[in-house]
């Protein structure tokens, strides 16, 4: 039986999605019959240099065979930044994302480094870092084509995107389609719900906004309603569990999901595996390797709150239209499955 | 809410043992006392050697004083042994499970891979060194028995407060008859010294069995040593047995057997006692002594010395109302050590 070991960083008291795809693919390995076992390294970065030391005990530790055994570990699948910064005879990269504050992120409000002198060394140090510690794996797939790109614009080096998945896989359903958009994601600046929530005073079709999660933007979220007067037509929901998010999904018009340069993003498959179109931005990243404008959701500007709500009264207004682009996403996210990754993933395995 | 990183060190692939037991059990007790609990456990490994440094290292490289992206401090790190403790925190507690033994006591033992050339010499000298300079820094050490404390000691010249812990779910344990049998489990390895039971039985007299349980590289040489000693018949191996069975096999010994050489701490006391049950060790076995009062709550006895043991053997056969004695202290010893009691320890230095 080959022995598999899943590298991935850590952030003490907190969760996220990464740790989702480590859990799937986790047991997605051992439904397919491999011995796997997990190694977390936590990842500090406050201050700067942790962000490099951080990687430094990557580089120390040792998961090459079973100490003390002539029992050989025959791959490591690294994934989130500085997991692939480790030493392995059979590295496979599986790359979720980069430290994006040094990549894309840079020159935006989402990163703080800037053009001093330290920022600039410590810019260069993450960057070389990561071409030289990717540039060792045997293969190198990433989560998604824009995961991809960056990977190729910034350290020239060549990736197969490979998709997977989202968390409750075969229990989507799809219930309708009702007068509400719903979306869900952390409320924080680089979802950009406040998007949906300045467009909602154009809307002329009476649809309705549900919104959940939390996050620090949450507040800032409902006080904006509040003040464009659509508060009544928003709902918040916070915190869903699994059966409610399912449920909310299965009734929803459409779903909404604009985030500033997405990674891959759950929400996306979610609301196609539950027959949902999805509205999204032409900056959004990610979402659009999956979202065609006009065959599977609706595409818009982020910088004109219109465009999105004409998106969003024409799904309301226009027959069978919601349904068809939703059916299309469906029949374009179905085929995405964890034996695919498994197969992906394993065959540089000697 | 006060926030709490455990940290141990992970053996990828290698099924759950004593150590990643005392983790849970610290964790579900902090947990149960209102304290929000993460884990950090980071891959150790010996081999080949330069990687007992270079894992210490790893250790040292992290920082876990904040909640990352929050901001908020996380307001004490409890290490449990080499090289976890290696980590810098501004609260950082100690409660010792061991240290590297092969570079301490084990150092010059059949039970060590040092040897004596001047490259392991000086490997050994640096863990010394990391040691001493990193447990220093702690701002409280405790150590999970006397045995362990009385080593950093004697090697590191710290002071640590020994902290008892009890096993896991005691609750399970209960006590039956005491039967015509001496019970042991353990890991069959060379230090668990399970052979010296073997070589007791052919000096016995009563018609005491052995029931031997566990698994382990030393296995086959004990099958093959009862069998020349033509013990076969009065000694049972059992391998592993699970739960149930291993409740069952406590509950109705007559006494248990318990003597590795120079042990850490040692569950199985702890386990006997629960049942009832007095324990024999041996004089040089360590943290059990802690425990088994010679003639109190379990016989000593020497190592060097089978027929010794046999002898011991034989007399709780024919005084089972002794054994019973023995077993009741015991119980009482045992039950006296609960997880809350370490948490208040632990904690106490968290401002």
């Amino acid at each position: 039986m080959k022995r598999i070991v899943v590298c991935n960083s850590q952030v003490p008291f907190v969760d996220g999605g990464a740790e989702i795809l480590a859990d799937g693919l986790r047991r997605a390995l051992l439904r397919r019959g491999y011995d796997v076992a997990t190694a977390r390294l936590p990842l500090a970065v406050e201050p700067r240099i942790e962000v490099i030391r951080s990687a430094l005990a990557w580089r120390l530790t040792d998961l090459v065979k079973i100490p003390g055994r002539p029992m050989p570990i025959d791959a490591a699948i690294c994934l989130k930044y500085p997991s692939y910064v480790l030493r392995h005879p059979c590295k496979i990269v599986w790359l979720v994302h980069q430290y994006r504050q040094v990549y894309e992120l840079l020159g935006t409000r989402y990163s703080d480094l800037g053009d001093s002198v330290d920022d600039q060394a410590f810019i260069e140090m993450v960057r070389r870092l990561d071409t030289q510690s990717l540039g060792e794996a045997r293969a190198l797939y990433t989560i998604s084509r824009n995961v991809a790109e960056r990977l190729e614009r910034y350290n020239g080096l060549r990736a197969t995107p490979l998709y997977h998945p989202p968390q409750y896989e075969d229990r989507y359903r799809c219930e309708g389609y009702g007068d509400t958009i719903f979306t869900v994601s952390r409320q924080d600046p680089l979802k950009r719900v406040d998007l949906l929530i300045k467009a909602m005073p154009f809307t002329r079709s009476g649809i309705r906004a549900v919104i959940a999660g939390v996050g620090p933007e949450l507040e800032a979220n409902k006080a904006l309603a509040a003040r464009l007067g659509v508060a009544e037509r928003i709902e918040f929901v916070g915190y869903v569990d699994e059966a409610q998010l399912i449920d909310l999904y299965s009734r929803a018009l459409a779903v909404y999901y604009a985030p500033f340069d997405e990674d891959y993003g759950y929400v996306t498959l979610e609301a196609f595996l539950s027959g949902k179109a999805v509205v999204t931005a032409r900056d959004s990243g990610g979402t659009l390797e999956f979202v065609k404008d006009g065959e599977t959701g609706l595409v818009f500007d982020a910088q004109e709150p219109a465009s999105l709500a004409a998106a969003l009264d024409r799904l309301m207004t226009t027959t069978g239209q919601a349904q068809a682009l939703g059916e299309a996403g469906y029949r374009a996210a179905v085929g995405i499955t964890w034996d695919r990754v498994v197969d992906a993933l394993t065959e540089p395995i000697p | 809410m006060k926030r709490i990183v455990v940290c141990s060190a992970e053996t990828p692939f290698i099924p759950v043992g004593g150590a990643e037991m005392m983790t849970q059990g610290l964790v579900r007790a902090l947990g149960e006392r209102g304290f929000r609990v993460d884990t950090v456990g980071l891959p150790f490994t010996d081999d080949p050697r330069p990687n007992v440094l270079r894992s210490a290292m790893a250790w040292r490289m992290l920082n876990l004083d904040h909640v990352p992206g929050h901001g908020q401090p996380i307001d004490a790190a409890i290490c449990l042994q080499y090289p976890s403790y290696v980590l810098r925190h501004p609260r950082k507690i100690v409660w010792l499970m061991h240290q590297h033994r092969s570079a301490y006591d084990l150092a010059g033992t059949p039970y060590s891979d040092f040897s004596d050339s001047p490259t392991d010499k000086a490997t050994i000298d640096m863990i010394r060194r990391v040691d001493t300079q990193t447990l220093g820094e702690a701002r409280a050490v405790y150590a999970i028995s006397r045995t362990v404390a009385d080593r950093l000691q004697r090697y590191n010249g710290l002071r640590a407060a020994p902290l008892y812990q009890p096993p896991p779910r005691t609750e399970r344990y209960r006590s039956g008859d005491y039967g015509d049998y001496v019970f042991v489990v353990s890991r069959q390895d060379p230090q668990k010294r399970i052979d010296l039971l073997v070589k007791a039985m052919p000096h016995t007299r009563s018609g005491i069995r052995a029931v031997i349980g566990g698994t382990g590289p030393s296995l086959e040489a004990n099958k093959a040593l009862a069998a020349e000693l033509d013990v076969a018949d009065r000694v049972e191996f059992l391998g592993f047995v699970d739960e149930a069975r291993l409740i069952d096999l406590y509950a109705n010994a007559l006494a248990v057997f318990y003597a590795p050489f120079d042990e850490d701490y040692g569950f199985v006391t702890l386990e006997g006692f629960l049942s009832r049950k007095p324990v024999l060790t041996a004089r040089d076995s360590g943290g059990t002594l802690e425990f088994v009062r010679d003639g109190q709550t379990g016989l000593v006895f020497d190592a060097a010395d089978p027929a010794g043991l046999a002898r011991r053997l034989d007399d709780l056969m024919a005084d089972k109302e002794r054994a019973r004695r023995m077993g009741e202290a015991g119980y009482r010893r045992a039950a006296s050590i609960t997880w809350d009691a370490v948490v208040d320890a632990l904690t106490e230095s968290i401002p």
